[in-house]
């Protein structure tokens, strides 16, 4: 069971991929120069009025693993930790402890 | 090159751009207006997204999907004999309140 950041993170993925046509669609609208200021000012209320969850920067990438939120080796999708530990145990492709 | 292309008038320059994009499908936007058109080329982020962690099993959810396997969920098991061993002890939840004046709330001191 993953923590509850993780989970809470999930759900914002979830709801980002639900709204993202539909804000993508006022943003445009918004961001027109070309169409009327009432028309962009409405749209950007509408924008306004979208929850917390649905803008994609409420995403964060945690670790896999451990659901840690700072230090993530994002090829790897791990934390700096996991990511130690995985590659010790020879579990990461090509992924070797340097020693010379 | 320089001197050359000062001579040309502006107005066949600005033909020029039309007809280019008019030849390369693209768009005529001479004075460069923000049409909000990048909000839309962009591509949607969203299934990406959605894909960055593994799905875990729920195993209660199975468990529930097919009881004729008549499968054991040990974790929660293990739950409910801890919440009954607690009981046992006294340790157990508070009673929930029939009416407001009942709540342990309403007798905390502040």
């Amino acid at each position: 069971m993953p923590n509850a950041r993780v989970l809470r993170d999930i759900k914002a993925r979830n709801i980002v991929k639900a709204n993202e046509i539909l804000r993508r669609a006022y943003l445009y609208v918004a961001r027109n120069e070309t169409l009327s200021p009432q028309v962009r000012h409405q749209a950007q209320l509408q924008l306004n009025t979208f929850g917390k969850y649905t803008h994609p920067t409420t995403v964060k990438n945690r670790c896999t693993e451990s659901g840690r939120g700072r230090g993530i080796i994002s090829e790897f999708a791990l934390c700096r930790y996991q990511f130690r530990l995985k590659a010790l145990k020879l579990e990461l492709p090509g992924v070797r402890k340097a020693s010379w | 090159m320089a001197a050359a292309a000062a001579a040309i008038r502006p107005m066949r320059l600005a033909s020029l751009t039309l007809t280019r994009s008019s030849v390369f499908k693209t768009a005529y936007n001479p004075t460069s207006a923000r049409t909000g058109a990048k909000y839309l080329r962009a591509r949607l982020r969203g299934p990406s997204m959605v894909k960055y962690y593994t799905p875990e099993a729920n195993i209660a959810q199975l468990i529930r999907q097919w009881p004729e396997l008549e499968m054991i969920n040990l974790a929660e098991d293990e739950r409910l004999q801890d919440v009954e061993d607690k009981k046992k002890r006294g340790k157990g939840a508070p009673k929930k309140a029939k009416e407001k004046g009942d709540s342990r709330r309403a007798s905390r001191r502040r």
